[in-house]
């Protein structure tokens, strides 16, 4: 199968600790998938090269874990570009990507958060289970009702 | 009435630091220190392991600059399975030349462009929450391109070599992993999935018309600011003399440009260099055992290496530096701000050597390792981004280190950074009744001309007493610990 400069998944978080390593844990499952083909980056967090990055696809998806308890374990929203306004940039968000984007490349692809509930960021390997718990209905609902789009978008592509 | 004044954290370096300055009653400066505050120890734990596990674990020293300490312990543990750096095979030796000049180039664009231009640009007392990369990237789009494509040439030069961009792994004991595909090294040079290599060249050249130019309309601040003067360190080439990062000979200078290291091969490193320690650091003081702890510390870096060597091996960067030395009459140059300078002269100098190796076909071969007789020791020693890094490892008979001893280039630049804060400290902040946020960040400025790596120069040296001390959240004190 051809790979597609359209979609971007990047995983963002740390794995060191716990449930901060949703991002990356989400990614894994999904390249295990056989109807999933296109491309995923690992990022411990967004630097500003990434802005780089991301003005090569047209959609990009920021998959990261979330503090907040979600009802459905996750919740996937609309990213919008913003200018930074923080007095560090050490960890940029995907908003400030977005803005650079588009203020260096001139480029805006859509793009959009899935965020996954997570409960323990301590120093540790492995995510708990209610994380797990909430990352498998994240995989269930992206590779049901989203996954199909992309491959549908691709496959006009190729046509 | 006396205060302190703290900066704390340290912006727009790698790692934590903190500033203190002591202002007496009149406002005085009466002392002022730079703080590292991070502990890592990885002197001490690394004992026990096997020898080829260095350079695998060293690597986790730092983010930025891993490739450093990677062939720096890769030399070392060379020296234990019996091999000299001029020993290696030719193709490994330029395979790890490659990787090192893709990784001094990455991290000299880094600096400049991400963490020193905010400063450049718009002044070191501009606005702070517009004074970051992300500022320069909204303010100047096309110098953030090349900024952030300079930095991805390099790091991709060195998941060429090493596997990945960031901890990856190029050597193995006597040589390197892999050689180089034809096809992988024409991703360097057709331009087609990236600027190639002559783009690269063409814009190190470019970058360094812009401080030439920046020195001309700032010229007594780039002179003077942060200026004194102090001792070189760097390796030079062993048959010539000239600018050497990889594999060379000792050489240190004094202020006026007298030798006070003279060509000394890197395995004597030990006779020459004594550390020593403050309780209110983690950062180490390495000096010149013969001149001793008052006169013995050098700078190293991009400008103690142009001042210790006698030219550059690659044409355009031997015409910049000719161009840099007469910027003082070719005398020494003791002006910390001329520092950015020199990193773009060997920001353009690697780029040289980059094209150079890229169209060796000694990459291309298949003779990567060597094999010799096994010693007790390894030293290596390299130019790291920052200036020079010594490691130093003793292993048993079952193959265990037992004793690991580390001089980061950053940390030869602990005292050369304390005298840039108290410079700060008395020409800007001496004697004002009001302390300004910018007057803070010119502290910064002097500090950031090393672009120190703080995480990477913190060890240990004996039994360093530790104080733990668990607050609450309105920080009063729950309980102490103190080990001595």
């Amino acid at each position: 199968m051809v790979k597609t400069n359209k979609y971007l998944l990047i995983g963002m978080g740390n794995s060191g600790r716990a449930d901060d390593g949703l991002g990356w844990a989400f990614l894994d499952k999904i390249a295990q998938n056989p109807a999933f083909n296109f491309d995923l980056e690992y990022r411990y967090q967004l630097q500003i090269e990434d802005a780089e990055l991301i003005s090569n696809y047209e959609n990009v998806y920021f998959i990261d874990a979330h503090y907040k308890a979600f009802d459905k374990g996750f919740d996937i929203y609309p990213c919008e570009a913003k200018s930074m306004d923080s007095f560090s940039s050490h960890e940029l968000s995907p908003q400030s990507i977005l803005a650079l984007a588009k203020t260096i490349y001139n480029k805006e692809p859509t793009a959009f958060i899935l965020g996954i509930s997570g409960q323990d960021f301590r120093l540790h390997s492995g995510i708990s289970n209610i994380a797990q718990h909430n990352l498998d209905k994240a995989l269930q609902y992206f590779t049901h009702s989203i996954l199909p789009i992309l491959i549908t978008d691709k496959s006009h592509q190729l046509l | 009435m006396a205060q302190k004044i703290v900066i704390d954290p340290v912006t727009r370096v790698e790692g934590h630091g903190k500033v203190t300055i002591q202002l007496d009653e009149n406002n005085r400066v009466s002392d002022a220190k730079f703080h590292i505050v991070e502990f890592r120890g990885f002197e001490r734990f690394i004992q026990g392991h096997p020898y080829w596990e260095a350079p695998v674990m060293v690597q986790r020293l730092c983010g930025i600059c891993p490739v450093s300490h990677h062939l720096a312990a890769a030399k070392a543990i060379d020296q234990i399975v019996g091999i000299n750096p001029e020993d290696l095979s030719i193709p490994a030796q330029k395979i790890r030349k490659l990787l090192h000049f893709g990784q001094v180039f990455q991290s000299h664009a880094l600096h400049f462009f991400y963490l020193a231009s905010p400063d450049l640009l718009f002044g070191a007392e501009s606005d702070p929450l517009k004074r970051n990369v992300v500022g320069v990237a909204m303010a100047f789009p096309e110098l953030a391109k090349k900024g952030i494509l300079m930095r991805k040439f390099g790091q991709e030069i060195i998941k060429l070599t090493a596997g990945k961009r960031i901890h990856g792994i190029a050597t193995t004991p006597g040589g390197v992993h892999k050689n180089i595909q034809a096809k992988e090294r024409e991703y360097f040079l057709d331009g087609k999935e990236i600027p190639n290599i002559h783009t690269m060249i063409e814009w190190s050249l470019e970058i360094i018309e812009f401080i030439k130019q920046y020195h001309l309309d700032h010229k007594d601040f780039l002179d003077s600011f942060a200026a004194y003067p102090s001792g070189h360190l760097g390796l030079v080439n062993k048959e010539n003399g000239f600018l050497e990062l990889y594999d060379g000979n000792l050489r240190a200078i004094d202020a006026e440009g007298n030798s006070t290291l003279n060509d000394i091969p890197c395995d004597d490193y030990n006779e020459y260099f004594y550390e020593n320690v403050k309780k209110w650091t983690y950062l180490k003081f390495p000096y010149l055992k013969h001149l001793g702890r008052e006169k013995g510390w050098n700078r190293v870096g991009p400008l103690a290496r142009l001042n210790v060597c006698e030219g550059i091996e690659t044409p355009y960067a031997h015409q910049e530096w000719l161009d840099f030395r007469a910027a003082t009459n070719h005398k020494t140059n003791n002006r910390t701000m001329h520092t950015h300078w020199a990193r773009l002269i060997e920001i353009l100098y690697c780029a040289e050597m980059i094209k150079s190796l890229l169209e060796d076909d000694d990459l291309l071969s298949t003779d990567l390792v060597r094999k010799g007789n096994r010693r007790k020791e390894g030293i290596g020693i390299i130019e790291a981004p920052r200036g020079t890094l010594i490691h130093h490892y003793e292993v048993d008979n079952q193959d265990r280190i037992t004793r690991c001893n580390l001089i980061v280039s950053t940390t030869h630049n602990n005292e050369p950074m304390n005298h840039a804060v108290k410079w700060v400290a008395d020409h800007v902040l001496d004697g004002k009744t009001k302390i300004t946020e910018g007057m803070k960040n010119q502290v910064e400025v002097a500090i950031r001309a090393y672009d120190p790596c703080l995480s990477c120069a913190t060890h240990a040296m004996g039994q360093m007493p530790l104080n733990i001390q668990l607050r609450d959240y309105k920080g009063q004190l729950i309980d102490e610990h103190i080990s001595s």
